[in-house]
């Protein structure tokens, strides 16, 4: 559990120092390819806990689920059609589901261990 | 064992991205300020605004005051000589034809409101409402058809005079003014009312979208002076008989 931590720190300093800028008209798909990629961090993690990672899976999943998001979030503005807000209903749903999940399984390995 | 170690450096490597991604877009709400103005910041422009509204009520005191001093001077200046006589009357004229002066007169009032018809979903409301272009064409109307001096609630238009939309409200020598607009313009009252209610012109494309117009006569209205700051920055007069 530490690697994805020392990762996802190493990821924001280097952002803090990298000049990476999204000009303003792209930030609210930005903000949705960030929801889609912590979904699929999360389902990663879940999926490492329950023993069932498949390396393809997750590494496809991220990069298609972030850049689809972002797409199809850019064209349904154009289309006047608020897919944004299925995308947030999606992913925020399954982002919190796949966290209670995560700790679930956290605490009963902690627990196995004890006993 | 090995595949567990994989799996946590694709995730960490996933959550570098990850964490790239969250600090551009944090950056650039941040730039944006973010949807919400924080309300402190509205606080402090508040109190700002505040100090200069007060500021310009004094400034505009100051104004009246050495306008005041000045009609003095003018008056203790012609009592001189007959000279002076002459270039106060010159004087007049020209005052009168930058707005200066306060007067009265025949002519006419015409008063706008925004429109009275219900609104129907799907309807722009901009249709209904005056906008600075139509004040525009009533006052450019009046001054065709002869106006000598024109005002919009109290505000004298003058050369320079801006009429323009500001918000829901219109501008007029840098003054906010809110509808119902009363118009006023000293000039023949039987030509200026004529040529408002011309077909085809102002007036009747306005009533078009249900904008109350409502046009008097009268024989005595009383025209308010320009009593805004005059200054040339950049315009600079040819003395007489100087050439460019």
């Amino acid at each position: 559990m530490i690697y994805p931590l020392i990762g996802f720190l190493l990821g924001i300093i280097v952002g803090i120092y990298a000049p990476i800028n999204i000009p303003v008209i792209y930030a609210p798909y930005m903000s949705i390819a960030v929801l889609a990629a912590m979904d699929s961090v999360f389902g990663g993690i879940r999926a490492v806990e329950e023993n069932n990672f498949n390396m393809n899976i997750f590494i496809t999943g991220f990069f298609s689920n972030t850049l689809l998001a972002g797409f199809l979030a850019y064209f349904g503005d154009r289309m006047g059609l608020p897919i944004y807000m299925a995308a947030i209903f999606a992913f925020g749903v399954r982002i919190f589901q796949n966290l209670a999940i995560i700790r679930r399984l956290i605490v009963q390995r902690i627990f196995q261990k004890n006993n | 064992m090995k595949n567990s170690f994989q799996a946590h450096f694709l995730i960490a490597t996933v959550c570098f991205i990850l964490g790239m991604m969250l600090v551009a877009q944090f950056r650039s709400v941040q730039i944006n300020g973010g949807a919400v103005t924080s309300l402190q910041r509205a606080q402090e422009l508040t109190t700002e605004l505040k100090n200069v509204i007060d500021e310009r009520e004094l400034l505009k005191k100051e104004v009246a005051d050495l306008r005041g001093r000045l009609t003095e001077y003018e008056n203790s200046a012609s009592k001189v000589s007959g000279l002076t006589d002459a270039m106060k009357k010159e004087l007049e004229k020209a005052r009168m034809t930058a707005g200066l002066l306060a007067g009265n007169g025949p002519g006419v009032v015409i008063i706008l409101d925004d429109s009275n018809i219900p609104k129907q979903p799907g309807e722009d409301p901009n249709l209904f409402l005056i906008h600075d272009e139509d004040l525009l064409k009533v006052v450019n109307e009046l001054f065709a058809a002869g106006a000598e001096a024109v005002s919009i609630n109290g505000q004298r238009i003058i050369a320079n005079s801006e009429i323009r939309c500001v918000g829901p409200t219109i501008i007029v020598n840098s003054v906010r003014l809110a509808p119902p607009f009363v118009v006023e313009a000293i000039g023949d009252p039987d030509t200026l009312e004529s040529s408002m209610r011309m077909r085809g012109g102002v007036i009747e494309s306005l009533q078009v979208f249900g904008i109350q117009v409502s046009i008097k006569k009268q024989d005595n209205i009383d025209m308010p002076a320009y009593n805004g700051p005059i200054q040339f920055k950049y315009f600079q007069p040819l003395k007489a008989g100087e050439k460019q």
